[in-house]
């Protein structure tokens, strides 16, 4: 790792194409409904509504979202680890061919850690306390690719080396409380990267970090699907990072997408009335300091059901009338220079800005 | 101001939970909600809230004199008198009517178990608060006492403090509640030092609240809710306790009380022919032991701030 | 700068706290969490605290509000040594100088409603009908309990509609309200007592993105009508950016570089700012893929053993040898020179104008590395642990 490093230096250049390749991953119609009983009744909540996105390979998907907007429990779906109770899921998630959301417990254990690897927010309650991390690596890799214990431990270095983990022969030897957050979050990275995934899933891999650390974790997730190729699914709320890292962006809201956009389009020329909002809303450390800041007014909690009317109205400075429909779609930006595949849903897309 | 705008006039639609004129829900009610959904706690409740009838209604549900022997009542060394319609549960041992001694004997736990948890508590809280307010050297020396107190079998203390008092209920009450004060210090010595240490208490005293305020009204109370679960679970031991000291000849001394303990002491000998007058009191000891600490199962449940939404 | 601008003065402040040692061994070195830290916060204006987790700001802001006892050093409020103030001076000095908390679910009782939250600080200062300006008001007839009572409810909703809630949240309990309502509520009981100085402590990173700019502007709204001073801390430097006039970064305890206005984030001096600010990710594809990202290797050291002469040395991609770790750089300010701007962002282009004055950075090679004489090269990986 050098020391100065253009930050997008191996991105695509020029404004980002979908690329032709087939998806990886296709999430196609995915609904997740909470069922919870209360009293005498039963209420649902429907976590996740009708989301579809492709990842593809050596390119990042974001899946960018505030509170509540349902990107974690999109990730949890995809990889089977919502509660086995008291929740619905529809849709599918082609992986490869395979749907992950109806393979079988074994099959999807087995993809799991193989071809389809997790990287968590919280680095310290996803290692395990009392075991060494190097143990906890060569584990995954014996289990998967059956190699012995003396290769495997020989891989664990490797891994350890590969993800910047200065003098990685010691460090396999100690226990993650020994290690600082930054480090415990390469063991996560170096564990999902033991059998060469073809797919990650990030989940705010480093929301728990400090910015100097992150901007190393960042570099490191990268460079990995540059050069090796792999998918990479990244769910966050930070826009920075969005734009640093990923080649497309979907933004979700109240459980559905509201925008789906290459990068460069989506900064360029935001339609969604959230996404601009956000955009305008967050303080920025480059260009000239505004007076004041111009913030979305309300809280992720003020929703209405996407049933009667766009869920963002309550918050939109555009909300009328003709937003209280239930049937909104996710229809590609008839605004002139749209990029293809620009999708939004809102009937007041919000105006392109002439630079 | 722009804070909280109010909604731009086309989304006149349901706002999600805010403030809107409504009285708010407090932790304790939102615990009393989730309790009233709990099958557990309302097993435990039933179960508590029966005991507490049968006790308070004694005079009304027995119609004998509790520890009077009936003239003539038939008991023999090998047999007691079954049911029949004047004494549903028949006679026990020593010929007072079964049901009787049951129903006063709930008294006589509730009594004994109220007043010995509320001691011990009582104690236990005072050296506890001393501790966890002050800390320091007041915390150590406190500590130390308390982990002297522990370190006595609480059965030893019975027995010292019986052969002190002599066999009275006062003494039995005095050896269950020595030997919970320990418990209750402890307790919330611990709840309280970790509350001390959140950031609702640095908050109280950046406001320049004194610190016997911010003690009393924030450290305190939020430090009480393990307390008063344990306090329902002690109340369930202390019913069994109460009875393992009759058995042992260390309760009250006055044969006349009835007591399930003793009853089942003078079952001893008739086990074999007439097994019913063990296995009654002792299904009494159980079942409210049970009862108090389902209840407070589901209090520790209910009051977990985790389990709040 | 003249006493009567500045409201918080703060020399040379020390907080340790004891080590904790081998089972045999009793205590380790002390962790110096503050090591000798200077502030001057002017009246009205608004200093931002910046640096990452463990670099010991947070500490700062409650050593200088007391809620953590200082080690060494000097804390002067409107011309009070808050260090010298016995228990009870202090406690009614807590008036004038409040706390707002990162994370305001944790510092809401959660036992008590917004009514009694917020009235909670007027009764420990005795604030009453008569007098909102004295505390426990003697002489002269006591108001009626009642007429205090109502007084209080009345400041209770006054002091919401001030945060912008409505007064029929006074009968609600914390958990009731989104994350950005409960910091509304922590904000207002901070200033129920009219105090003169608030520390901010990470005011809204623990809420939702599109939250916080309401909350930014809302401490700026109220700075402004109440004449606030407030002292932010915050590891965002962009928040910190666009709410100080005046900035402080921190590193492993000690103030590394401290400016005035935009001259700090134009043209970052110390090597730290410089890295740290390379880090953080802007929200513009464009910026981003032309950013040149100072990269620094390792973690941060322990605090109960920072390295010796310039404590960044062992991450410094500038490091020179054995002066900077010899010697520790005494925090000098730098005089505004042309070449010296423009190390910053790009797209920063305003080079600081106006006086440099009060620019000041505690590195041996701030100037080298400001004129590109020195550039920043790979530095081995140092393991701390």
């Amino acid at each position: 790792m050098s020391a100065v490093a253009p930050a997008g230096a191996a991105g695509p250049a020029g404004p980002a194409t979908p690329s032709a390749e087939p998806p990886l991953l296709s999430v196609q119609d995915l609904s997740v409904t909470f069922t919870a009983r209360r009293g005498s009744g039963r209420s649902e909540v429907r976590a996740v509504d009708g989301v579809s996105f492709d990842v593809r390979p050596g390119r990042v998907m974001a899946l960018v979202g505030e509170s509540g907007s349902g990107k974690s429990v999109t990730s949890l779906a995809l990889t089977g680890l919502l509660p086995a109770r008291g929740n619905r899921v529809e849709g599918r998630a082609l992986f490869a061919g395979e749907d992950l959301l109806t393979v079988p417990r074994a099959r999807l254990a087995d993809l799991r850690g193989r071809e389809l690897a997790m990287v968590f927010q919280d680095p310290m309650s996803s290692l395990n306390p009392v075991v060494p991390v190097g143990l906890q690596i060569t584990e995954v890799v014996r289990r998967h690719t059956g190699a012995g214990r003396a290769a495997a431990k020989e891989r664990a270095v490797e891994l350890l080396g590969r993800v910047g983990i200065p003098d990685p022969r010691r460090r396999v030897r100690e226990f993650p409380h020994q290690l600082s957050g930054g480090m415990r979050q390469r063991v996560m990275i170096a564990i999902a990267l033991a059998c060469d995934p073809r797919l990650v899933i990030a989940d705010e891999p480093t929301t728990a970090l400090d910015v100097t650390i992150q901007a190393q974790v960042i570099d490191l997730l990268s460079t990995l699907v540059r050069e090796q190729g792999t998918a990479m699914l990244l769910i966050t709320h930070d826009l920075g990072v969005v734009a640093g890292v990923c080649d497309d962006v979907t933004v979700m809201y109240a459980g559905r997408v509201v925008e789906q956009a290459p990068r460069r389009e989506l900064f360029a020329r935001p339609r969604h009335r959230y996404t601009a909002g956000l955009l305008a809303s967050v303080p920025r450390l480059d260009g000239p300091r505004p007076e004041r800041l111009t913030p979305i007014p309300g809280t992720p909690r003020d929703v209405v059901a996407w049933s009667e009317a766009c869920a963002f109205a309550p918050r939109c400075t555009a909300g009328d009338d003709a937003c209280r429909r239930g049937d909104l779609v996710l229809a590609p930006d008839a605004g002139a220079g749209a990029a293809p595949g620009h999708l939004v849903r809102c009937v007041h897309p919000a105006p392109v800005e002439q630079p | 101001m722009t804070a909280v705008l109010p909604p731009p006039a086309a989304a006149g639609a349901p706002s999600a939970p805010g403030p809107v004129d409504e009285p708010g829900v407090s932790l304790v009610r939102g615990a009393w909600r989730r309790l009233r959904r709990d099958p557990t706690a309302i097993v435990g409740a039933v179960l508590v809230a029966a005991f507490l009838l049968v006790a308070l209604a004694a005079p009304l549900l027995a119609g004998y004199e509790p520890g009077r022997a009936l003239p003539g009542n038939g008991v023999t060394p090998s047999s007691v008198p079954g049911p029949s319609p004047e004494h549903p549960l028949g006679l026990d041992a020593s010929g007072v009517d079964l049901l009787t001694q049951l129903v006063y004997g709930a008294r006589q736990s509730l009594v004994i178990g109220v007043v010995s948890t509320s001691l011990g508590l009582a104690a236990g809280m005072a050296l506890g608060v001393l501790a966890g307010a002050f800390g320091g050297w007041v915390d150590v020396a406190v500590m130390r006492v308390v982990d002297i107190m522990l370190s006595i079998p609480s059965l030893l203390l019975a027995v010292s403090i019986a052969a002190l008092l002599g066999q009275s209920p006062i003494s039995v009450m005095l050896a269950i509640a020595a030997a919970q004060v320990p418990i209750f210090a402890r307790l919330l010595r611990g709840s309280m030092l970790a509350q001390r240490g959140s950031d609702y208490v640095l908050a109280a005293s950046s406001l320049g609240l004194r610190h016997r305020t911010v003690v009393m009204s924030h450290v305190l109370p939020n430090s009480l809710g393990p307390v008063i679960v344990q306090a329902t679970l002690v109340l369930g031991t202390a019913i069994i306790e109460v009875a393992a000291l009759s058995y042992l000849g260390l309760g009250d001394g006055n044969p006349a009380t009835a007591e399930w303990g003793r009853l089942l002491v003078r079952a001893q000998a008739r086990l074999q022919s007439d097994p019913h007058l063990a296995l009654l009191p002792g299904a009494c000891i159980a079942v409210t032991a049970l009862g108090f600490t389902l209840l407070g199962e589901s209090l520790r449940e209910a009051l977990d701030p985790k389990g709040r939404r | 700068m003249s006493d009567d601008e500045v409201l918080l003065r703060v020399r040379g402040l020390q907080v340790h706290y004891p080590g904790r040692g081998g089972l045999l061994r009793g205590g380790g070195p002390p962790v110096r969490a503050v090591d000798g830290v200077d502030l001057d916060v002017r009246r009205g204006e608004t200093l931002g605290l910046v640096g990452e987790s463990g670099c010991g700001k947070s500490t700062l802001g409650r050593a200088v509000l007391r809620l953590t006892e200082p080690t060494a050093g000097e804390v002067v409020f409107d011309g009070t040594d808050v260090r010298a103030l016995p228990r009870e001076p202090l406690r009614l000095l807590r008036r004038r100088m409040q706390m707002v908390f990162q994370d305001p679910m944790a510092s809401l009782d959660p036992r008590q409603s917004v009514q009694s939250l917020l009235a909670e600080p007027l009764v420990a200062h005795g604030l009453g009908p008569r007098d909102s300006e004295g505390g426990t008001g003697a002489g002269g007839p006591r108001p009626s309990r009642r007429a205090v009572t109502g007084w209080r409810e009345a400041r209770v909703r006054e002091l919401l509609e001030l945060v912008g809630l409505p007064g029929s949240a006074a009968g609600r309990y914390p958990h009731e309200f989104s994350g950005g309502q409960r910091q509304r509520i922590g904000i207002a009981r901070a200033l129920a007592v009219e105090p003169d100085l608030v520390v901010a402590d990470e005011p809204v990173s623990a809420l939702d993105v599109s939250v916080q700019a309401q909350v930014v502007n809302l401490l700026e709204d109220l700075q402004e009508r109440l004449g606030l001073t407030y002292v932010v801390i915050a590891h965002d430097l962009a928040v910190v950016r666009h709410i100080s006039d005046a900035v402080a970064v921190m590193y492993l305890g000690t103030v590394v570089e401290q400016g005035r206005g935009d001259a700090l984030y134009t043209a970052p001096l110390h090597p730290y700012t410089i890295a740290l600010m390379s880090a953080i990710p802007v929200p513009d594809p464009v910026v981003e893929d032309a950013r040149q990202r100072v990269l620094l290797s390792g973690d941060l050291p322990s605090p109960a053993a920072p390295p010796s002469g310039c404590r960044f040395h062992t991450r410094c991609p500038f490091r020179q040898a054995t002066r900077c770790h010899d010697e520790v750089p005494l925090l000098r300010e730098i005089p505004l020179r042309p070449g010296l701007a423009g190390s910053g962002l790009a797209g920063a282009g305003a080079t600081g104008a106006g006086s440099a004055s009060g620019h000041a950075v505690a590195c041996h090679w701030a100037e080298e590395v400001a004129s590109g004489q020195l550039s920043p090269r790979q530095v081995e990986a140092t393991a701390a642990s």
